[in-house]
């Protein structure tokens, strides 16, 4: 059953100076005549969300995600198409919407439970799992502007997750507070998924979003570029606007005396992937085609980390399989066994250049995302071997 | 219509949280706090009485016509005020979470009214004060309507502060202007005048008095009096009724315009 369902959706939004629109403001242009200037923050999205999925929202900054949780939520008002619901919503975005400095936070957490839709009988029943939750048993009756901004988003956060909600709408909240706070939201948003609830999870960690998701949206500049498979997604979003975030320059160049026509990441047993087993295999498979014949070229490659540390890099000069020439087509394979990377995402960069690097036929930088997934539970980027030995002195 | 009425039923429960919360933090703090909420409507009665007493005996010996109005305007105008920020100071709210916008204005204009309740105990405290003193007499027995005329009086102000509380969203200087009208409007209401001073002034000009009794704040201030001061009594004429019952198309166009232009609330905040 699909409990979210988007047709044409779209919303405009009008160009706003500095400060807010006033009267004697608006005069000169009522006197022109002169149309309000605007822009389409989303257009024409066409999607569905099935029951209990868990959903990501990704898309760089200003791309319009934001929109799409407010038109879902029914906070904003769509401009054209419609977006239609079954069930409660309820969004874990503000926490402490509509708390009163004034007041004490006792009734601050009826007041936002009220806020947010929660049964007054409900609040009163878990009244001191809540208090007891947010760690603030001797601070209730204190008026919350005397709080710490760690207590006030705590008690917010505390009343927030007793909503019940049949869709929860999540926006960046795992970025605010600290990795405790963060791992309290990250379990509740896994309840929520054993409950069978549905879930929009807007997030810049797509970590999260890939580790939590059954389905991404990935969204640029108002339009619905993607949506699908998590890996599929995210390694499409990382390729295409990676560089806008500025931490790896893809990019492509070269004189393309020698081109690199396809690239081909393949696992284990062959198939094209994105996704590899820490410890299994991996292979790259390049096919090139010479515009003429060249004498000594030299593959290679270079794998990254996600914030531009480079892992490792090697090419067929340092490893002593040079190859005598090459002319028309042909077809180099790379075999990485055992992959030794650790959980995470990597980028393959790929080279083809002359014997003393004077000459770059081709070079396609950090052009190749893909990810790692690890059962074991050691840390880091790489996989060491290690032995453990225990012997008792006595 | 009626769809709007049980979505505001179903979320009594955050209206009643709202009234509270602004009750509550209004008169938080200091005693001084529920004290002011008697005391200005009183201090303004005392300077009106004051003054008008200096320029015409005649107007001011009428002190509890004065009171009357006061208290009564000071209702409406906390009203207004309240509802110009209802949804402008609860951006954040209205641009996060769903709920019928309405119960924004609708929870301050409740507020008020409990409010004005509070101060009809000194109203009434200072009406058998004055009519014991300058006329040996005592409130009528239809004083123990005006808190049903107050509910009516509430649907008059509700209205007006929906229409202020989605003009606020929309340009942000309707507080001047609103301003502006509220000066104005105090004179061409008989707030600190009883409503004879009208007729006299307009006896020349029978249209004038047609007019000026159009204006719904005349027929309420001068049914207040009707129901509370001994020889005073509510003039059934054509333009008086009309004025006495255009609150009840107001808050229907009121609704239909705050309805209509919730929609682009979020989008402006």
């Amino acid at each position: 059953m699909n409990v979210i369902e988007a047709r044409n959706l779209g919303k405009w939004f009008r160009r706003q100076g500095l400060g807010s629109p006033t009267l004697l403001g608006s005069l000169p242009r009522w006197l022109r005549g002169a149309k309000p200037e605007g822009f389409w923050a989303l257009r024409e999205l066409n999607f569905s969300i099935r029951k209990g999925q868990t959903v990501g929202v990704i898309g760089p900054n200003g791309s319009g995600k934001s929109s799409l949780l407010g038109l879902v939520a029914q906070t904003m008002t769509p401009t054209e198409g419609s977006v239609e619901t079954v069930g409660r919503i309820s969004a874990l975005l503000e926490l402490g919407a509509g708390f009163h400095p004034d007041l004490s936070g006792r009734e601050n957490v009826f007041l936002s439970a009220a806020i947010l839709g929660i049964p007054r009988e409900d609040i009163r029943k878990r009244f001191d799992h809540i208090v007891d939750f947010a760690g603030l048993r001797d601070f209730i009756d204190m008026p919350v502007k005397h709080y710490s901004s760690g207590m006030y988003v705590r008690l917010a956060f505390s009343v927030a997750i007793e909503m019940n909600p049949d869709i929860l709408l999540v926006d960046e909240v795992l970025a605010v507070g600290d990795m405790a706070f963060q791992m309290k939201c990250l379990d509740r948003i896994r309840a929520f998924q054993r409950q069978g609830k549905t879930i929009l999870l807007v997030s810049h960690a797509l970590e999260t979003v890939e580790e939590f998701c059954s389905d991404v949206l990935l969204i640029h500049e108002g339009r619905l570029i993607m949506q699908g498979d998590p890996t599929e997604v995210i390694s499409t979003y990382l390729r295409q606007y990676m560089v806008r975030i500025g931490l790896l320059n893809v990019e492509e160049h070269g004189t393309r005396e020698i081109e690199m026509r396809s690239i081909r990441l393949l696992d284990e047993d062959g198939r094209e992937s994105a996704t590899f087993r820490s410890g299994g295999a991996m292979t790259v498979e390049i096919d090139y085609a010479a515009q003429r014949r060249i004498e000594r070229p030299v593959f290679g490659f270079n794998i990254k980390t996600g914030n531009g540390f480079y892992v490792f890099g090697s090419n067929t000069q340092i490893a002593r399989v040079p190859i005598d020439a090459v002319e028309g087509n042909g077809r180099i394979r790379l075999r990485i066994e055992p992959l030794t990377l650790k959980q995470g995402r990597f980028f393959l960069s790929l080279a083809v250049h002359s014997w003393d690097h004077a000459v770059q036929y081709h070079r396609q930088e950090d052009l190749h995302p893909f990810l790692v997934k690890d059962a074991s539970g050691d840390k880091g980027v790489f996989q060491l071997n290690c032995n453990w030995e225990h012997r008792a002195s006595s | 219509m009626a769809i709007l009425l049980t979505d505001l039923t179903a979320h009594a429960d955050l209206i009643g949280n709202l009234v509270v919360r602004d009750l509550k933090t209004r008169y938080r703090g200091s005693v001084l706090g529920l004290l002011w909420t008697l005391l200005n409507p009183l201090f303004m009665a005392a300077i009106y009485i004051f003054f008008l007493t200096l320029l015409s005996r005649d107007i001011a010996s009428q002190y509890e016509h004065i009171i009357i109005g006061v208290f009564a305007w000071q209702f409406t105008v906390q009203c207004i005020n309240a509802g110009m920020n209802a949804i402008t100071g609860n951006a954040s709210l209205v641009k996060k979470v769903y709920f019928p916008r309405m119960i924004l204005p609708l929870s301050v204009n409740l507020s008020a009214l409990a409010n004005f309740w509070l101060t009809l105990i000194v109203q009434w405290a200072l009406l058998f004060a004055i009519l014991a003193v300058t006329k040996h007499d005592t409130p009528r027995l239809l004083t123990l309507w005006v808190p049903l005329l107050s509910l009516y009086h509430l649907v008059f102000n509700l209205s007006l502060s929906l229409l202020v509380a989605a003009a606020n969203v929309f340009f942000r200087d309707t507080q001047h202007l609103v301003g502006l009208l509220l000066s104005a409007w105090f004179f061409m209401s008989p707030v600190m005048y009883p409503l004879e001073m009208v007729e006299r002034v307009a006896a020349g000009h029978p249209w004038i008095a047609q007019v000026y009794m159009l204006n719904p704040m005349t027929a309420i201030l001068t049914a207040y009096r009707a129901l509370q001061v001994p020889g005073t009594v509510f003039p059934w004429t054509a333009a008086s009724v009309a004025g006495l019952l255009l609150p009840v198309a107001l808050i229907a166009v009121a609704i239909r315009v705050f309805q209509r232009t919730q929609r682009a609330f979020s989008d402006l905040l």
